[in-house]
């Protein structure tokens, strides 16, 4: 990224190369449409190439993969019917993965310790993940009280380290 | 909210680091988060398979490639190759520079064809070769100049769809803004964006800079710098997260920025 800072074409296009599939993908899975996603994954990669001093350093594919999300997140929160929703905050890039944690998994071993999951707790995390949904909006939708989803969505995600701890984290 | 740890916060910092957590309650529990250690490495383990689970929807050659892939990249790689492009004033140089050979070459080509023809007057062959070599050259020239002037659409066009998004965040009907002396400050969802007007131009050396106070925070934190356009408009967004900012300043430093405001801000403005 620092020879993208200075403009290096050939820099960039190997973050490019790195990361679109990453990018598309969040952005098809949340949208569920390929050519807004292809619209979403080209403005996140003009964003990083215009702005590139907005990565502050770290894990630069946790980085992208939020920003791809914060902006699929303002499409669908575009595309929605219902009263303005206030986007869910976040905290920026502390805790995140490290790079070389990061570079070890891959989208497959992922998905296998997503499935892994029991429904009841998958089903939270990705309607709170790439359905931008607050743990309100998700109760609604389970017919289940808050305090349910809260234990669940955290039961998920600490067995998913789990899953995940053993090869990389 | 107290600071006094609880494990029963545990489950909402598992929302939080989903990023599924309302702001309102998002905010209370950052400052929470930012005293508690405890709670903090809790955060930072859920975090660490929120991270992951991005992955999850990276998708393979199989699922996204041929056309489609191909199609995508040369949009990007266009648009960036656009924008970086030669500047304006460079272009002009550039084709400056390619016109003198051209004509330098043109010439010498008259002249030999001149001479071809004061000695082989019935030998016509040379001359229209090299009359095909001048209408090449001129050809080649044109197309550089359409290819520069493709490349300056490009990169307005980039520019262009920057600004639009910029421009359709000030204007959402979600977004909330917050008046400032000539111009507004809006928080659209996570972004931060500022429309300042009637900037005077800086003396050379100097910028403006933003600055942002985090929630929680004693001393605000340098943000990007920049420059109003001709006109003194300055439309920009902001790199950090709407949901940690308390509060916005801009000032005018020195040309790259400071670490710390060194003049009296032009204005200060808290976001809620």
């Amino acid at each position: 990224m620092a020879r993208v800072r200075e403009r290096d074409v050939t820099a960039f296009e190997a973050v490019y190369d790195g990361f679109h599939r990453l990018v598309y993908g969040i952005a098809f899975k949340m949208l569920g449409d390929p050519s807004a996603a292809e619209d979403l994954a080209q403005a996140v990669f003009l964003k990083v190439w215009s702005s590139p001093e907005a990565f502050g350093g770290g894990n630069f594919g946790a980085w992208i993969a939020r920003v791809t999300r914060n902006r699929a997140l303002d499409v669908l929160r575009s595309r929605a019917t219902r009263p303005e929703t206030e986007m869910p905050a976040n905290i920026p890039l502390e805790g995140s993965l490290d790079e070389s944690v990061f570079a070890r998994l891959d989208g497959e071993r992922v998905r296998s310790a997503l499935a892994a999951l029991p429904d009841e707790q998958r089903r939270p995390i990705e309607l709170g993940f790439f359905g931008g949904m607050t743990h309100d909006e998700i109760a609604r939708r389970s017919g289940l009280p808050l305090g349910t989803v809260k234990t669940r969505i955290r039961a998920g995600l600490k067995k998913l380290r789990v899953s995940l701890e053993g090869s990389v984290l | 909210m107290t600071t006094i740890h609880d494990d029963a916060r545990f489950d909402s910092i598992a929302v939080l680091a989903l990023g599924a957590l309302p702001p309102a309650e998002a905010r209370e529990l950052e400052a929470h988060i930012a005293e508690c250690e405890l709670c903090r490495r809790e955060y930072d383990e859920m975090r660490a398979a929120v991270d992951a689970l991005a992955l999850s929807a990276e998708v393979t050659p199989a699922e996204f490639g041929g056309e489609q892939c191909a199609r995508l990249r040369s949009r990007v790689m266009d648009s960036v190759r656009a924008s970086a492009a030669p500047t304006t004033a460079a272009k002009v140089t550039m084709l400056a520079e390619r016109r003198r050979p051209v004509a330098t070459w043109i010439a010498y080509a008259a002249a030999a064809a001149a001479l071809v023809l004061a000695i082989f007057s019935t030998w016509n062959l040379a001359t229209l070769r090299s009359e095909n070599a001048a209408n090449q050259s001129q050809l080649a020239l044109l197309q550089a100049q359409l290819d520069a002037q493709d490349r300056s659409t490009n990169e307005a066009r980039a520019q262009l769809m920057l600004e639009e998004s910029r421009l359709a965040d000030l204007i959402a009907p979600g977004a909330k803004r917050f008046a400032v002396q000539d111009g507004v400050v809006v928080r659209s969802g996570r972004r931060i964006l500022m429309a300042l007007r009637h900037l005077p131009a800086l003396p050379k050396g100097k910028t403006y800079q933003a600055w942002t106070l985090r929630r929680g925070a004693k001393a605000v934190s340098p943000s990007i710098t920049f420059a109003p356009d001709a006109t003194g408009l300055a439309l920009i967004e902001l790199p950090e997260s709407a949901g940690n900012v308390a509060a916005v300043a801009v000032s005018v430093e020195p040309e790259g920025g400071s670490k710390q405001p060194t003049s009296k801000p032009n204005f200060v403005r808290s976001l809620s």
